[in-house]
């Protein structure tokens, strides 16, 4: 398993800032799953920091990987 | 507070809520996230008519930071270029306590600090835990480093919270409430809902009113008339109008001072705010 989430790459944001702060070119957490750039909060979930996981955790994640293998989907094989 | 504090042309503290720990930049382009940017941003929200100045910190990459360190360049960032009250947020979805109290380590500490009084979710599987616990705990090293609490009441629940606080611990006056209004786990906004929450809150308590997106103007502007204080600006709200980005914290500030002061009621100085607040 991937210490973080596969989707997960980083990318500038673009030049549309109006502070003109150097940091502005700092690339940014972006999700190829949505095809977005991350929310600050989310991209805690992305690199699976504070104990959060992206396979558990990441709803856009679960989305795009599908479910699990045996598993035909959520409340399937009920009893 | 009440109508009668409206009528008796009590002042209103304004606070500029910068950044947050939300959403970033991929949401407005405007919202500060380094050190620099957020001393900039305090600067002209104080210009504008804030007086409290809630403060989160970021990573370079725009990325939540709970780092002791960071928090204190960026309150350094705010002090060398405002009198505004310094008041850190300790909120944090998913991080561990420690964490959260790493922004209380300031020197000198923050004068206010953000207290969430319980739980709320987020996204499919992430919860503001806000155990009793944690909250007693943030609130032990406030006292012991002479920080006021802003009890951040997310729903009508955290009022019952509020008070079992003040049955465990001995809060100095005012206590100082703020109340959430948006989606999720939040009070759903509404007008009935603020006045509700306001005759909920304990004998002689202050309000602030917070109001997520599109409700930030409504119910703040409404709170001032209830008599109570606002808090307004990017971490709650991106826009300023219909599909119209706010150009920056301090045009969200400057709307909201100019409706006080239509309404009768004069922003606070930050030294009228600390003593407001018993500061």
């Amino acid at each position: 398993m991937p210490d973080v989430c596969p989707y997960l790459e980083y990318r500038q944001l673009g030049d549309e800032t109006q502070s003109g702060d150097a940091t502005d070119s700092r690339p940014r957490a972006y999700c190829n799953a949505a095809e977005e750039f991350v929310q600050a909060m989310r991209a805690d979930v992305c690199n699976d920091r504070y104990g959060l996981d992206h396979e558990a955790d990441c709803e856009i994640f679960r989305e795009a990987a599908g479910p699990p293998e045996g598993v035909e989907g959520e409340g399937a094989g009920g009893d | 507070m009440a109508y009668d504090d409206y009528l008796d042309g009590e002042k209103v503290i304004i606070t500029a809520a910068l950044t947050g720990g939300v959403h970033g930049k991929e949401a407005n382009p405007n919202l500060p996230e380094t050190p620099e940017e957020i001393g900039k941003a305090a600067a002209a929200c104080e210009e504008a008519g804030a007086a409290v100045v809630h403060l989160h910190a970021r990573r370079d990459s725009g990325e939540r930071s709970f780092d002791r360190d960071r928090f204190q360049a960026i309150t350094e960032a705010v002090r060398s270029r405002t009198n505004l009250v310094v008041q850190h947020s300790t909120g944090g979805t998913g991080a561990t306590l420690e964490a959260r109290r790493q922004s209380l380590r300031t020197d000198p500490p923050p004068e206010m600090a953000s207290l969430d009084m319980g739980p709320l979710n987020r996204y499919r599987h992430l919860t503001s835990e806000n155990t009793r616990g944690m909250v007693d705990s943030l609130y032990d090293e406030m006292a012991d480093r002479g920080i006021k609490p802003e009890l951040e009441v997310f729903n009508d629940g955290h009022l019952n919270e509020v008070r079992g606080l003040l049955d465990r611990r001995d809060l100095a006056d005012p206590v100082y409430a703020t109340l959430i209004f948006g989606g999720g786990t939040t009070s759903p906004p509404s007008p009935r809902n603020l006045l509700n929450a306001t005759e909920n809150l304990p004998e002689g308590a202050l309000f602030n009113t917070l109001g997520f997106g599109r409700h930030q103007l409504p119910l703040t502007t409404m709170g001032i008339l209830l008599g109570g204080h606002v808090r307004v600006g990017l971490e709650d709200n991106v826009y300023y109008g219909p599909n119209e980005l706010a150009e920056s914290n301090a045009q969200l500030v400057a709307r909201t001072a100019g409706l006080a002061e239509t309404l009768g009621r004069e922003p606070a100085a930050p030294d009228e705010a600390r003593e407001i607040l018993g500061l």
